[in-house]
């Protein structure tokens, strides 16, 4: 008896509280982000405390919000909303966590850009720009991925983008091609669409 | 019932008070079918509309932003985004070998759902069937993004 009621009012004030303090105009103001032009993008500078998303979500917490493995993301001091940076600045094919993780558990100031588009979920996902500690004036260029990947793949060192000498990728592609499909049916597919 | 319904009349009020999401971050047991496809490619657009970011067309690129540690979801059937944290005992959602190996993959998931602020994080448990690709769609749309495969092995 007691427990339906609970869960009904726990959906509702969640919704409610939600609808009510997610505008992802509101800070807007003071970011100096460049634009992408996407869709969906708004400008959005913030105070926000760096934490591992599965311990934050799930309760499942490791030491240095896992070393690097896991996804971080960004608890804004404003409002409490848990942002998730899916990109950082770099054009390729990189995400946030590189250039989050040595500030975990800190209070930081973020610029990137917000994505809002509710029609495909997107509500809260973040293209970080630009970080610093919270209160130092030297913002820091979301760009390390490369770097910490380069340096983790000496043997892939060479010419050309990370993910064209990207062991994993590579090994993955010889394997089951590019489609995914195996490499028979790769070059079934590769003679209909480059003929 | 009387007290029970006291102790509700006294809980409900505060609850919906407190409003508060962290508060109401219970973890639902769930299992979903989908494909396992690349976030950020989908939420923004930059390689084209929904359909064009997923499947055998665009496996390549979901293959790169796995790696790279693009965030990796699983895309129900109905729509419905999932943000996965954790896959079995792989807890390496930024880049790790499990969710590259299921890139663009049908699968179904069993495990625990954690809506926060407006997203649906997913603790998968197991995966209960791996169906490989199933959205054949490289022959009507070819590679996404067009220069997925390098030139001199077209």
């Amino acid at each position: 008896m007691l427990k339906p009621i609970l869960t009904a009012a726990l959906c509702l004030s969640t919704t409610a509280a939600f609808a009510q303090e997610n505008d992802p105009w509101a800070f807007e103001e003071g970011s100096e982000a460049k634009s992408w032009n996407l869709f969906a993008e708004i400008p959005a500078t913030f105070e926000a405390t760096v934490v591992d998303l599965l311990c934050e979500v799930a309760g499942n917490c490791v030491d240095n919000c896992g070393d690097g493995r896991r996804q971080l993301g960004l608890l804004r001091s404003a409002d409490d909303m848990l942002i998730y940076p899916n990109k950082n600045a770099q054009s390729s094919f990189n995400g946030a966590t590189a250039d989050l993780l040595p500030y975990c558990g800190q209070v930081v100031e973020v610029d990137g850009l917000i994505l809002d588009d509710p029609d495909l979920g997107a509500t809260n996902i973040y293209l970080l720009q630009t970080i610093r500690v919270a209160g130092e004036t030297e913002w820091q260029k979301a760009n390390q991925w490369t770097k910490v990947w380069a340096e983790n793949h000496p043997e892939a060192e060479g010419k050309g983008p990370w993910f064209r000498r990207d062991p994993r990728v590579l090994a993955e592609i010889a394997r089951e091609g590019y489609f995914g499909l195996g490499l028979e049916k790769d070059e079934e597919i590769k003679d209909v669409i480059f003929e | 019932m009387r007290k029970r319904n006291a102790i509700a009349g006294l809980l409900v009020p505060a609850l919906m008070a407190l409003g508060s999401p962290a508060f109401a971050n219970e973890g639902e047991r769930v299992q979903v079918t989908g494909e396992i496809m690349d976030t950020w490619c989908y939420f923004s657009g930059v390689m084209g509309g929904p359909d064009a970011v997923v499947g055998s067309a665009h496996h390549t690129c979901a293959l790169w932003c796995s790696a790279g540690g693009i965030p990796v979801g699983l895309l129900a059937e109905d729509g419905t985004v999932y943000m996965i944290l954790k896959i079995e005992e792989d807890d390496a959602s930024a880049g790790g070998d499990t969710q590259l190996t299921l890139a663009s993959h049908e699968v179904t998931a069993d495990g625990m759902l954690y809506q926060r602020d407006g997203l649906n994080y997913l603790v998968v448990e197991e995966v209960v069937s791996d169906l490989d690709i199933t959205n054949l769609n490289a022959e009507d749309l070819g590679t996404i993004p067009p220069f997925a495969i390098p030139k001199g092995e077209r």
